[in-house]
């Protein structure tokens, strides 16, 4: 044999050192930054309490619609200038959502950090918001939610979200709402939203090489013109569980796999639990190596992937499965799914796997420490969190200590197997019979 | 102008038995890229064994002599790292970014693969990959609108038997007909040490790296009479127009030009990128000045123009467009082709020029910002042009295009006779 049998063992681990966290007030608002010695690139979010959970009720993709109207045009200049200004120094506004926050970023070559803030500023605090260019852009976006919707998945989360939190509820509505949502925006709704969320100065993110960085003008540029203090955010959201187990049926006629979505409510972000219920949700289903993973493609073959995990916002969270799995064994599928996170909850997890899972979770923190856009990604996780800058160094050290008891403990209270809805979105003409005959849970047809 | 797109050092051995180590040391994290590029891809694929180098690489992760099943996967994972693996018409790469201490683990498993696959791959094996190949075909290309675009460009660019005719994911029939021992040869014949470059960049020495290479890769035979894939480099002009319309379950009317350019690596493909830049990257580009915003035929989000990276052939540049409401397919193809047809006649300014060139640039140093995606450049340059430190010369060389050389090409390649117009018009729904 010429290969080498033996496995060889672990080196001398490095250390893990997160950057140098600078935080400081400035012009009314807060800067938070990594130094980054040497990097060439440099990473500004500007950060804002203006998130999904922020919209009213029956305006969900109000945030969406305003992102994408920022961009045509300020008070200074026409939106192709504005894009011709912001491409030329090689950069785009990127936008993101999520329920506790709204970002907007920009990623340059160091030395062009302070003009790219300036301009993203510039959209930010004095958009243009003309109200034909807002309707407009309403109409783009609620086409391009139709486009999306058009893909399996989207329509299948929307169920799940409602069954579990209640549509009445901006919680219970899609994250970035829906085609129908959107289109029915007038452009004063994204007007007012803009008043009233974003000429607050929030938080202004920078991961670059502070060295060549000058964080007073950076943060007085972001927050030029701002005002208005915090607002508060709202504490935990208790949802119940559900009483009993089902199936909520989505016909997609003539789709050759289905769309799988199954979940139940779970804890919010700042329950003492997060890190062990993470690594209960890393064994069942957040890797590769994962037990739902192994079962439903390395062994029977029913789909390219599937992943499981625990999610959580300031407010709430939930636990959910998603796979797409051939048509013909889509009730299998669903059974053995469910089975294997009926067997988590009633049997905990085996050192091995939470070996795995915890040297994993722990690792990654180490590989995630290259690029400026992760870094700058960690640092919006202390601000929106309200973290130490130690955090992701004690999280480390909790993800190493956990135990087999504290994650078993996890699991059995975290997943409820007995409490999941189980959203099918596929062919129903083919599998509707064999999902009543699984036994599973009542079965209901989704009409809208 | 930088003078170079890699200032990091790169230090190269060959072991004897043909491999080829690049390392690339950077202490900034305390984290280490390993990455393999094996010189096969699907255009090594003969009549009916079409998809069998992807449905190869999945069966790398399935257990190798002194790896049990599954294994790979856990003690990757199970040290930090993430991993994967992807395959193109070119090449297929397999690569694992872990913490540093792991570096030798991950060679090891690397090894393990690459000299003992055959004595563990089972029909058992092989029938499960078959099965979640199939799924992934089902996924991302039968079960979503638009998803078979790609299927149906590459015959309509390349003509049969050109490496580059059919798609990478293979047929149904094809991967249906895949026998145990057709795979037992693929690894035989392609996955020598001399068809390889490992590529190793983070948190270690050049030193460390060759002494490793050497113990874990050093005695694996090299393999004489690798076969080369078939010759692509000239595809004959057809003289006329490409037009393919498919009516589908779609949301909206869509278009796809294309074109066959430069192979990926050539001054004409350098080309090529700056000029699809300016006709499709942002919304300073051309098309969404002309189509979503001027004319406002396009749906914003989808107008884009983009040179596909393969090396061996004249390389697809792709242009789209999906209709806003109200718009049909034929205004839509007529408004893209016009914008395309301009780039010959309407000179491109300086500041498209510009803005072209800095987001060019920005996408090249993100690229260079982690270790995984220095690694892979590395590699490709290694494998590809014969030296990694080659891959320094590809920013500036994007940088030095000239509006002159854009109008050149598009003059000379993007004419309406060597055009391939893809489009979708949705069904007539009943209900």
């Amino acid at each position: 044999m010429t290969l080498i049998a033996a496995r060889p063992g672990a080196g001398t681990p490095r250390p893990y050192r997160f950057p140098t966290v600078v935080r400081r007030d400035v012009a009314g608002g807060r800067v938070v930054a990594a130094h980054l010695p040497g990097q060439n690139l440099a990473v500004a979010v500007l950060l804002l309490d203006a998130g999904a959970g922020r919209e009213p009720v029956g305006k969900e993709g109000l945030a969406g619609v305003l992102a994408k109207a920022l961009e045509e045009g300020t008070a200074q200049r026409d939106a192709t200038a504005f894009a011709l200004a912001v491409e030329g120094l090689g950069t785009e506004l990127v936008t993101g959502l999520d329920w506790d926050s709204f970002q907007v970023s920009v990623q340059v070559p160091v030395d062009r950090l302070s003009a790219a803030v300036e301009l993203l500023a510039e959209a930010v605090r004095t958009p243009r918001l003309d109200p034909d260019d807002v309707r407009r852009v309403r109409d783009d976006e609620a086409t391009a939610l139709r486009m999306d919707w058009a893909n399996p998945g989207p329509r299948a989360d929307a169920v799940l979200r409602a069954d579990l939190f209640g549509a009445d509820n901006r919680w219970g509505r899609p994250m970035y709402g829906d085609p129908e949502s959107v289109a029915a925006l007038d452009a004063e709704d994204v007007t007012v939203f803009h008043s009233e969320w974003f000429i607050r100065p929030g938080t202004l993110i920078v991961a670059g090489d502070l060295d060549r960085l000058d964080l007073d003008a950076l943060g007085a540029a972001a927050f030029a013109g701002t005002g208005g203090g915090p607002v508060d955010r709202g504490g935990p959201i208790e949802v119940p569980a559900r009483a009993g187990r089902r199936i909520i049926l989505l016909d997609r006629p003539g789709s050759v796999q289905s769309t799988l979505r199954l979940g139940h409510p779970s804890p919010h972000r700042a329950h003492p639990d997060h890190v062990p219920m993470t690594l209960a949700g890393t064994v069942l289903g957040g890797a590769f190596t994962s037990r739902l993973n192994h079962l439903i493609r390395e062994v029977r073959g029913y789909t390219y992937g599937i992943r499981g995990d625990f999610a959580s916002s300031r407010r709430f969270g939930r636990f959910a499965v998603a796979s797409g799995v051939q048509t013909a064994v889509t009730a299998p599928a669903l059974v053995e799914a469910v089975g294997e996170i009926t067997r988590t909850q009633l049997t905990g997890v085996t050192e091995d796997e939470l070996a795995v899972a915890r040297s994993w979770r722990a690792g990654q923190l180490s590989v995630e420490l290259q690029s400026p856009r992760a870094i700058a990604s960690a640092l919006t996780t202390l601000v929106v969190h309200d973290l130490p800058d130690d955090y992701h160094a004690r999280l480390r050290e909790s993800l190493l200590a956990a135990d087999v008891a504290q994650v078993s403990a996890a699991a059995a209270t975290h997943l409820r197997p007995e409490a999941l809805t189980l959203v099918v979105e596929g062919d129903a003409a083919l599998i509707r019979d064999e999902l009543v005959a699984t036994g599973l849970g009542e079965v209901t047809d989704h009409v809208r | 102008m930088p003078d170079s797109g890699y200032p990091w050092p790169i230090e190269t051995t060959r072991l004897d038995n043909g491999l080829r180590v690049v390392v690339s040391e950077d202490r900034t994290a305390p984290a280490v890229a390993v990455n393999l590029w094996y010189d096969v891809g699907s255009r090594h694929e003969p009549d009916g064994q079409t998809g069998f180098a992807h449905l190869f690489e999945h069966l790398m992760f399935e257990g190798s002599v002194n790896v049990a099943k599954t294994e790979h996967m856990k003690l990757i994972q199970g040290s930090g790292g993430s991993l994967n693996a992807t395959t193109n018409p070119d090449r297929t790469n397999y690569f694992e970014t872990v913490p540093a201490e792991h570096l030798e683990l991950a060679l090891w498993l690397e090894a393990d693969r690459m000299g003992g696959l055959v004595p563990a791959l089972t029909q058992e094996t092989l029938d499960n990959q078959r099965d979640v190949v199939k799924n992934e075909r089902r996924q991302r290309y039968e079960n979503v609108p638009y998803g078979d675009a790609w299927l149906r460009l590459l015959p309509l660019l390349y003509p049969p038997g050109h490496p580059y005719h059919h798609a990478t994911i293979g047929s149904m029939a094809d991967l249906n007909a895949a026998d145990l021992a057709t795979f037992q040869a693929f690894h035989t014949t392609y996955y020598a040490p001399n068809n390889a470059v490992l590529t190793v960049v983070g948190d270690a020495t050049a030193a460390e790296v060759f002494a490793l290479a050497d113990r874990y890769f050093g005695a694996i035979p090299a393999r004489a009479d690798i076969p080369a894939a078939p010759d692509g480099r000239t595809v004959p002009a057809t003289g006329r127009a490409a037009v393919e319309t498919v009516t589908a379950d779609v949301p909206a009317p869509r278009v796809y030009v294309a074109h066959r350019t430069h192979p990926f690596g050539t001054p004409g493909n350098d080309v090529a990128t700056v000029l699809a830049a300016v006709l499709g990257s942002g919304r300073g580009s051309r098309l969404y000045q002309r189509l979503a915003d001027g004319e406002r035929i396009a749906q914003p989000d989808s107008v884009g123009a983009y040179g596909v990276d393969l090396a061996h052939a004249p390389a697809p540049l792709i242009v789209t467009a999906t209709a806003r409401p109200g718009v049909t397919a034929e205004r839509l193809a007529a408004g893209v082709a016009e914008v395309v047809d301009e780039l010959a006649t309407v000179p491109v300014t300086h500041a498209e020029l510009d803005r072209a060139k800095a987001l060019l640039s920005t996408a090249w140093w993100r690229q260079m910002s982690t270790v995984d995606g220095r690694a892979d450049t590395l590699g490709r340059y290694a494998t590809q042009f014969g030296d990694p430190a080659k891959a320094a010369e590809r920013l500036p060389a994007w940088l030095a295009v000239t509006a002159e050389q854009i109008a050149e090409l598009a003059a000379e390649l993007l004419g309406a006779t060597d055009r391939v117009t893809l489009t979708y018009v949705p069904e007539e729904k009943t209900s």
